[in-house]
């Protein structure tokens, strides 16, 4: 009852013109920004953190959050019709999406996906509305070991689901992990491999890691491939709506993808690419039309939108009532909060109800919002694919280059970027994943900061680990993972060693020119 | 929709420049440019927001067009070497504060500016001070009671990060006391104030003003700011001195310009900017974010930035944290 009424409050914040003006921006930018091919919310975010500066702490809080969800119902969109995922989540849509398109049921597969992204992202609301208050109280009494097992159990999890090229997706952690050393060592004040820069004292600010390693790289490997950005398909609105067979079946997918993802969301580090992944595999199990899975399915497509869309939603949990980053966008989010001199926590809740709650119902309202930039409008942002890149990514290349320079005023970390830039294209050549590396960039630092906290509070004793209840609980749970995770491989070895054939790996990464 | 935000925001565009351009030609109490003022921090904290008052006060009751602008990074140092840089026609000023000035020249070993040499210190505005607050569940009230605890079991204490203010005062502390505690340090107050609520932490050291609700509430106790006299807001919390040991510390916000600058000019700043901080309304505001304000002279300024790098190179050594 307690919740419902401060959801109703929520909701009356979010109606206020000025919020519900930011969260039409929010949504409407992220579809946008989705729909465009290998530009993702990342990117979206970190463009439009500078003008936040200007805004209330709530009305910046729903526009990010909007366009954080509204990018993952825009992906869709590129990944069904052209086969290019416009986020890395949508990768997973493309599956079974990009099929139904060829059988000329594009129109049928935007649908269900629009409609999958809402029952999804419903459940994450409800998800975030129920859990975080009792997370929050009980992260009263967090204590830096326990955010240390936290943020362990949430890399490992991330580590052990994501087992497409593991060394290589290793490689790209530690990678991740070595950057996020650059800048001032927070627990002895020693400078690490600033080079003497002073701009590095600081550290590599996240944006720049991002907007370099996402948007710079992609800009550059869409020269190469120079495509014109013309479709072929032309959506069919005759054939808009699902069957009757197909709306029936598509109920029980957006429930269980949108509960899988919930969960996964919820896990700091995991995210939306993984959440639609697991829902995928998952749905790929237990769905009544299983075999048909890779012919273009409808809810193939519905699962793994509802996942993505809940996780979304749910990566909110940790960041707010812990401060630990769900997702690298995430970090983005708890630094534009910083920036209020808001810091998140277990008091965020009580300290800033109004915040926390006018969050929460800002996703109901962004949903509807986006159900209907995404039914009756889809048509433009169809029309959006057709703009030649020749016009858009230069664009682009200056909106970022804008985005950069606005966070310090520094042209030092525009070069940065665009070095960073270089050196993620070279990565995509030779197959490196860029999401584990930001992974490992931003949980890298807090693990270590936490768990050097942890030393020092104890006087150099490591068994407060283990006399912690929740710490202990967090790390037996990660031992379970890793367990789990490593018994699995060896028994998948064993298999592919016995039909003695080559792995078949399907090619999950989110590259234009694939 | 689409169109009207495309129409909106090009009106936006348009206005702000016509701002701008109208700005050119008004003739202010020493500039006909606008003013930069450069902030060391990021847009939102105390400096920021002392920065924005004074440029909206300039503005408003002086005619003297200033805008505020944010060039965080490396304890003020980029900031500060930028400032250095610019031309001494009093276009741009910084506002100057411990960090680039005080602390950096004893921590770094090379600073890419002079804090002395390379700037006219201008002229001071206000201090903050900063104070020890224990766990009220630990009984102690006292600076004596808190000596006698420490002596024998050595107590942790938070501070906002290495070379941060608060760390230099636990360190004048430890040292005053003649006693050893555990420093932690943490990105800024808040995630260590988090800490030594959720009892992780046995005291912190940060702003006492910022800090008053949780004494209000009982949840922290203040044994000493580190103010020469009592904060008037906080009549309750005495001072070390007044306990015995001789630790001021203070987080000072003024003025600076490049060096060079013409002497007639820098008074016309000094006095205008005294002028505005002396309006009982913007001193309202000042004490709101635990600002008290002094006046003095920029010779005085000038003497005070150079005698605080003397009296706190000895704790920053101490800290271990020059490199």
């Amino acid at each position: 009852m307690e919740i419902l009424a401060s959801f109703g409050q929520g909701l009356l914040v979010v109606l206020q013109p000025e919020n519900l003006i930011y969260c039409f921006i929010g949504v409407f930018l992220g579809t946008f920004i989705g729909v465009l091919p290998g530009i993702g919310s990342m990117a979206a975010i970190a463009m439009l953190l500078p003008a936040t500066f200007y805004l209330d702490p709530t009305p910046a809080l729903v526009m990010i959050a909007g366009v954080f969800y509204g990018a993952e119902y825009g992906g869709a969109t590129a990944s069904i019709l052209l086969n290019v995922p416009g986020t890395p989540a949508a990768s997973i849509t493309a599956i079974e999406g990009h099929q139904l398109a060829k059988k000329g049921r594009a129109g049928v597969a935007l649908f269900s996906t629009a409609t999958a992204s809402f029952g999804g992202g419903i459940i994450g609301m409800i998800v975030i509305a129920l859990l975080s208050p009792s997370l929050a109280s009980l992260a009263l009494s967090f204590a830096p070991a326990d955010y240390f097992a936290v943020i362990l159990l949430g890399l490992i999890a991330a580590a052990a689901v994501s087992n497409g090229g593991a060394l290589k997706g290793i490689a790209m952690v530690v990678t991740g992990l070595m950057l996020g050393t650059i800048g001032i060592d927070l627990t002895t004040g020693v400078e690490r491999f600033t080079m003497g820069i002073p701009e590095l004292r600081d550290g590599v600010h996240i944006v720049i890691v991002a907007m370099g390693l996402f948007g710079v790289s992609e800009v550059i490997a869409s020269i190469r491939s120079a495509r014109k950005g013309s479709i072929a398909q032309t959506v069919d609105y005759t054939d808009f709506y699902p069957s009757k067979k197909e709306w029936a079946s598509l109920f029980a997918p957006i429930l269980r993808g949108g509960t899988i993802g919930s969960f996964v969301g919820a896990l700091p580090g995991t995210g939306q690419t993984i959440a639609a992944a697991l829902a995928y595999a998952a749905e790929k199990r237990v769905s009544p039309q299983r075999a048909d899975f890779g012919n273009g399915v409808v809810p193939g497509v519905a699962v793994p939108e509802a996942a993505n869309n809940s996780a979304t939603q749910t990566a909110f949990i940790p960041t707010l009532t812990l401060g630990v980053p769900g997702s690298p966008p995430m970090a983005i989010v708890i630094g534009a909060l910083m920036i209020y001199g808001i810091t998140p926590g277990p008091r965020l809740l009580t300290e800033q109800p109004d915040m926390f709650w006018g969050l929460v119902a800002s996703f109901l309202v962004g949903n509807i919002l986006l159900l209907i930039l995404n039914v009756p409008l889809i048509g433009i942002w169809v029309r959006l694919l057709r703009i030649p890149y020749k016009f858009m990514y230069p664009t682009i290349i200056v909106l970022i280059c804008m985005g950069v320079y606005s966070l310090n005023n520094n042209v030092f970390d525009v070069w940065l970027t665009l070095v960073i830039g270089v050196v993620g294209y070279v990565m995509r050549l030779f197959r490196f994943e860029p999401a584990p590396l930001l992974l490992g960039f931003v949980l890298g630092p807090l693990m270590e900061e936490q768990l050097r906290r942890t030393m020092l509070l104890s006087r150099g004793d490591p068994m407060v680990f283990l006399e912690r209840p929740i710490s202990a609980t967090l790390l037996a749970v990660t031992c379970i993972i890793v367990i789990f995770a490593l018994s699995s491989t060896v028994r998948a070895r064993r298999q592919t060693l016995a039909q003695r054939t080559p792995p078949n790996r399907k090619d999950r990464s989110n590259e234009t020119e694939s | 929709m689409k169109q009207n935000l495309k129409a909106l925001s090009l009106a936006a565009v348009a206005a702000s420049a016509l701002a701008t351009g109208a700005a050119h030609a008004e003739p202010g109490p020493w500039s006909d440019e606008p003013v930069r003022i450069v902030v060391t921090f990021p847009p939102g904290g105390t400096s920021d927001l002392v920065a924005r008052l004074l440029a909206q006060h300039l503005d408003a009751d002086f005619g003297q067009k200033a805008v505020v602008d944010n060039r965080p990074g490396a304890a003020g140092t980029v900031a500060a070497d930028y400032v250095a840089q610019q031309p001494a026609d009093g276009t741009t000023l910084i506002l100057s504060n411990n960090a680039p000035f005080t602390i950096s020249p004893t921590r770094f070993e090379s600073l890419p500016y002079d804090p002395l040499g390379g700037f006219t210190h201008v002229a001071y505005i206000g201090a903050s001070a900063p104070g020890l607050f224990v766990q009220p569940s630990s009984g102690i009230t006292t600076l004596a009671e808190y000596v006698d605890f420490v002596k024998n079991t050595p107590m942790t204490y938070g501070s906002s990060g290495v070379g941060s203010i608060s760390h230099i005062l636990g360190e004048a502390v430890d040292k005053a006391l003649s006693v050893e505690s555990i420093h932690v340090p943490y990105q800024g107050s808040s995630p260590a104030i988090q800490d030594f609520r959720a009892g992780a932490l046995d005291s912190f050291y940060d702003m006492v003003v910022q800090n008053s609700d949780m004494i209000e509430d009982g949840e922290a106790v203040a044994l000493a700011i580190a103010s020469p006299d009592r904060n008037p807001q906080l009549p309750d919390v005495p001072t070390f001195k007044e306990q015995g040991y001789d630790v001021v510390i203070e987080n000072w916000v003024g003025l600076s310009a490049p060096a060079g600058i013409e002497p007639d000019m820098r008074a016309q700043i000094h006095e205008t900017v005294l002028a505005v901080f002396g309006s009982p309304e913007v001193q309202t505001k000042l004490t709101d974010l635990g600002i008290t304000h002094v006046s003095m002279s920029s010779e005085d300024y000038e003497t005070l930035v150079g005698d605080l790098i003397g009296t706190w190179a000895p704790l920053i050594e101490a800290a271990g944290i020059s490199n």
